[in-house]
Order: structure tokens, then C-alpha cells, then sequence
């Protein structure tokens, strides 16, 4: 093992650089950069098609890029000394043999990897998948298969997990138990790099985000910047009233644009809740609910990537 | 090591090795009763009958005909285990997991042309043990000895061990080159089984064209027919010597072998 791949500077860390993959006629992934910390989580996002599958496998020595590099903790992929130890991956087609059994499917990986066989059983006792060791994998419901996938990537106790759609085929209980799972990883300092188009369970779950389409980077950062680069002036106000002539009348006053929502409530932009709630109390309006609205991050990703998904 | 561990791990993990077996055996079943019909036919006198002659007539050469029984589907059984060792990690999309574990593509495939040639030994073993045990019972009751001391008996199952090793590699390099497992188990099949009949008729038909009878000897050319060669006794206008034989199947392992791993580098699994 090399000095560089216990550094402090770069341990953990995920580097993409001008990464390009040029297939017969598209371009899936067009000099893409991004940097990906560890200790916290980060969602890959994009439309179908943007590059999220083909760049992930790239990171991973499995499809070779056209140009650029891509590095864990500095190194290629291929140039780890033992890559499972330091990264676990869990791919969307990541499959087993369908006549193997769960265990022997996570033995084959130790073998393979030098990694000793209590491995296996102590990795499928972290996913909760004991009861379900011996049977074989044609048996696994998709939420099992998916445990399994992160049974394998969790042999090598890894310092960088990489995981594309995990969350796919999982029940509401498997989600909550994958969110759950994932932040304690960070939380332990290891990197989480998650793709998916899931957006509400990402805004749960992520810290960072790299949103991707057709193959450039659209906007990368912490969650709430990125949602926040978004709202042009600040947060949305929701009111209702018996009395909204009055409301906005008062409103108006405090330089507040208000618009009819069509459903009864008031719209209002410019200004923050307290200062609406105010503005309220002195007109002797009487209100019936005051929210903050946040843009969430699917509305965010919606704008960002307008015009750019779909079928290249 | 490791990977070549892992290879034998993920065979034995699975009932596939279970179903070659079986059907080796039974191959090897029915090829000795005709093999001992044969032998004791030819022995007793009416060769003849039987369009046998020559060399192919002493008792040595019958017992190695008997010792060999059941490696000609053998061999294929083999050389599909060699080609499931590949395919198996397309059709099952755990190409992923095993390049994961380890990058180093060259590695892999050298594992797992390792594990298919101890494969091919013990497959090989298991078969000579069952026919040398049944073999030279069957040949002392009919008063000929073992025949174990004859060299060409020797040479018969010495060369087949290389030509399971061989046939194992070529099923590995087969599978790098057809990824699709339906694909590759049949066209490999055809190519054995088939095969042999076709181009022997296409030699046929070339030498009364040119009017040569040494183009024959060409055949040799086609692995099926240089592995008949390899552990055949005594050479002919029609039949080359059997060290070509061995030369041309070694070459193809070594090609079939060298492509599988060049192939393998190269390619993007998506």
C-alpha cells in the first residue's frame, strides 16, 4: 500500500477530472468534473440518460473513459492494492448467479479478494439478511437482492461506498432502513456517493449534490445552497384569509408582491412570515395559516435540467 | 491463487459441474460397452467383420481404445465447463462483482484458465480411474493382461490429460470470444460434434478436386480432428503423426488463451 492512498489530504476523497466517454454515436459523458468529500453524503443526480451510470463506472475501472481520469483517495481504481478494502460498490445490474446461495455469493467475493471468510456472514448480519444466507439468490425478493449488493460492498469494510439507485425496489421500511444506514456511514467519516432520481428521498438523505444532464455538470454544492441559488429573492408565503383584500392591502404597504394561488390562499413573495404576520396584526386581519414555502429539491433539479433530459 | 480458489468456489457452488459430471458419466458407460464389444470383436478374430486392421488390431491398441472410453464427450463436457466459466458471469451479470474484487482483468482470466485446467485434471482423473478399474478387469477376464505396460496404451492416456487441459482452456477462450451463453454452448458443440463430419467431408471433396490425397492430412487443422490424432496409434498417407496433432491444439489453447485475455482488457461492462 502507497503513501498516497493513506494521506490525509486525499484519503476518501473523490476526484473527477475532464472525465469524457465518446460511445459510437453520443457522447454519454462530456468532460465532466466534480469533487466528492468524505464524511458526508452526496446524491448524483440527472435525468435518465445524463452520464450517471456511465460515469460511476468509470470511477470504477469498468468502462474506460474516451479522456479525463477519475480517482479514489488519488489513485485509479485499478492501481488500488486492495479495492475492496478501500472501496465498495453497489451497481445497478450488480447481479449474483441465480442457483448460488446469498453466503456463497459473498464467499466467492472473499476468496477473490484475500478477504477472510467470516467476512461474508458478518456483512449479511449488517444488511439483516441472515435468515435468508442459504437460499438461493432466484428466491430474493428485488429489496433482498439490494441488501445483498450492499452485503458485497460492505466485505472489505470500505472507506468509500458508491452506490447507484440503491434505493430502487425497496419497500418504504427498506428506504428508511438504507437512509438510515447510509448516514451513519458518513457519520463514521466514510465517503457515500449515491445516484438516483429519487429527489424527495434524496433531500432527506444527502448532504451535497452533483447534478448532472446530458453528460455536463449543471450545478454542483451543499443541498441547501443549491436550493438556494434557486430562489431568487428568498422564500414563498402561503396565507389564507376571510379578509384578503384587507391583507393585501397591508401587504402592498410592506412593498410585497401577493398573488391569488386559485385555491383560496395568498401568495405572497418579497417578504418573510414574521413580517406578514405583522403586517396582519395591525390591519386587524384575521388569518387562518401562515406557511413558509421552500422550493424543494425536485423543483430545484426540474429547473435546472429543463430542456436537457430525455433521449439523446 | 486466490482467484483460481474463487473460480473453484463459484463451480462449486452451483449445480451446473453436477449436471457435466453426470453426463460424463454416462458417456463414459455407454462408450465402454461398445468399446469392450469392440475389443473383444476385433480380438477374437473377426476384425475383419469390423473393417479394423493393422496396428489398430493388436491387443495394445484395443486396450487403449478401452482405457480412453467416454473421453470423446468428455472432452466436450469439459470445454463447456470452460466456456460456463465465462459466459456464467454475463448471463448472470456478476462480471461487475468479479472485476470489482479485481481490477486486474489479466488476472482473472489467467484464474480461471487455471482453475478450468485443474478442472479438466480432475475430470480427466475421475474418468481414467473408472476405466482403467473397469478396463483391466474386462481385459484379464478375457485372458489379454492389462496391456498397462504397453507404451501405446501409456501415450493414450497421458495425451489425454493434455487434451482435457486443452479443451478446457479452448471452452474459457470460446467464452471470452461469444459472450452470449446459448451462443457460445452451441456453436461450440456444433464445432466438435458436427464439425469433425463436415470438414472431413470438405477434405474429401478438396483432395478429388486437386486429385491429392495428402490434402487429408490437412485436417488436422480442425481442433476436433488434431485431438483424435493426438491420442491415435501410427500415421498414414491420411493421418499425420500425432505429436501435429498436439502442436496444432496447443496453439489453440495458446491463441484461444492469449485472445481471451486481450479481449477481456479491452472491453467496457456496462
Amino acid at each position: 500500500m502507497s503513501d498516497g492512498q493513506r494521506s490525509p489530504t486525499s484519503d476518501g476523497q473523490i476526484v473527477v477530472s475532464g472525465l469524457t466517454k465518446q460511445y459510437r454515436n453520443v457522447r454519454a459523458v462530456n468532460n465532466l468534473s466534480f469533487t466528492i468529500e468524505p464524511g458526508r453524503v452526496t446524491g448524483f443526480l440527472g435525468p435518465n440518460g445524463a452520464g450517471k451510470t456511465t460515469t460511476l463506472r468509470m470511477l470504477l475501472n469498468l468502462v474506460t473513459p474516451t479522456s479525463g481520469t477519475a480517482t479514489i483517495s488519488g489513485h485509479r481504481y485499478a492501481d488500488l492494492t486492495e479495492p475492496l478494502r478501500h472501496v465498495g460498490a453497489v451497481l445497478e445490474a450488480s447481479s449474483a448467479h441465480k442457483g448460488r446461495t446469498g453466503i456463497n455469493h459473498l464467499r466467492v467475493i472473499c476468496a477473490a479478494a484475500g478477504l477472510p471468510k467470516r467476512r461474508a456472514d458478518e456483512a449479511l448480519a449488517l444488511v439483516g439478511l441472515t435468515p435468508a444466507a442459504k437460499r438461493k439468490f432466484k428466491g430474493y425478493s428485488l429489496g433482498m437482492k439490494q441488501r445483498l449488493g450492499i452485503a458485497a460492498a460492505m466485505l472489505g469494510d470500505p472507506r468509500v461506498l458508491i452506490l447507484d439507485e440503491p434505493a430502487n425496489g425497496l419497500d418504504p421500511e427498506g428506504i428508511r432502513w438504507m437512509r438510515g444506514f447510509l448516514k451513519g456511514l458518513a457519520h463514521e467519516g466514510r465517503t457515500v456517493l449515491v445516484s438516483s432520481h429519487l429527489l424527495s428521498e434524496m433531500q432527506l438523505l444527502a448532504d451535497d449534490v452533483v447534478i448532472i444532464a446530458a453528460g455536463q455538470l449543471v450545478r454542483q454544492g451543499p443541498v441547501e445552497q443549491v436550493i438556494g441559488s434557486m430562489t431568487h429573492g428568498g422564500a414563498r408565503v402561503r396565507v389564507r384569509t376571510p379578509h384578503a383584500e384587507a391583507l393585501v392591502t397591508a401587504l402592498k404597504a410592506q412593498n410585497a408582491t401577493v398573488d391569488a394561488d386559485g385555491q383560496g390562499a395568498l401568495i405572497v413573495t418579497g417578504v418573510d412570515a414574521p413580517t406578514v404576520g405583522r403586517a396582519a396584526l395591525g390591519a386587524g386581519v384575521e388569518l387562518h395559516e401562515l406557511t413558509t414555502e421552500r422550493p424543494d429539491l425536485e423543483g430545484v433539479f426540474l429547473e435546472l435540467t429543463a430542456g436537457k433530459a430525455g433521449i439523446r | 491463487m486466490n482467484l483460481v480458489r474463487a473460480e473453484l468456489l463459484k463451480i462449486r457452488t452451483t449445480s451446473t459441474w453436477w449436471w457435466l459430471a453426470v453426463g460424463a458419466f454416462v458417456s463414459i458407460a455407454l462408450a465402454f460397452a461398445f468399446n469392450a464389444w469392440m475389443a473383444s470383436t476385433v480380438l477374437g478374430g473377426d476384425a475383419e467383420t469390423l473393417g479394423v486392421s493393422g496396428e489398430q488390431a493388436t491387443p495394445a491398441a484395443q486396450a487403449a481404445n478401452i482405457y480412453t472410453s467416454g473421453q470423446y464427450l468428455g472432452l466436450m463436457f469439459v470445454m463447456l465447463i470452460g466456456i460456463l466459466m465465462v459466459t456464467n458471469e454475463f448471463f448472470h451479470q456478476t462480471a461487475t462483482t468479479t472485476f470489482l474484487a479485481t481490477p486486474r482483468r489479466t488476472s482473472v482470466i489467467l484464474g480461471k484458465l487455471a482453475a478450468a485446467s485443474l478442472l479438466g485434471f480432475l475430470f480427466w482423473l475421475a474418468t481414467t480411474v473408472i476405466d482403467l478399474v473397469a478396463g483391466a478387469t474386462f481385459l484379464s477376464l478375457n485372458d489379454h493382461g492389462t496391456q498397462l505396460g504397453e507404451w501405446p496404451v501409456q501415450r493414450a492416456l497421458l495425451f489425454n490429460l493434455l487434451a482435457y487441459a486443452i479443451w478446457t482452456i479452448l471452452g474459457v477462450g470460446i467464452g471470452t470470444l461469444i459472450t452470449n451463453q446459448l451462443g457460445a454452448v452451441i456453436t461450440a458443440a456444433v464445432l466438435y460434434l458436427v464439425g469433425t463430419q463436415v470438414v472431413g467431408l470438405l477434405f474429401l471433396l478438396l483432395s478429388n478436386l486437386l486429385d491429392s490425397q495428402a490434402v487429408l492430412k490437412w485436417q488436422v487443422i480442425w481442433p476436433a480432428v488434431a485431438s483424435q490424432v493426438m491420442i491415435s496409434e501410427g500415421q498414414s498417407e491420411f493421418v499425420p503423426a500425432w505429436w501435429v496433432g498436439a502442436l496444432v491444439l496447443v496453439g489453440y489453447a495458446i491463441v484461444s488463451g492469449v485472445a481471451g485475455v486481450l479481449i477481456t482488457r479491452r472491453r467496457d461492462i456496462a
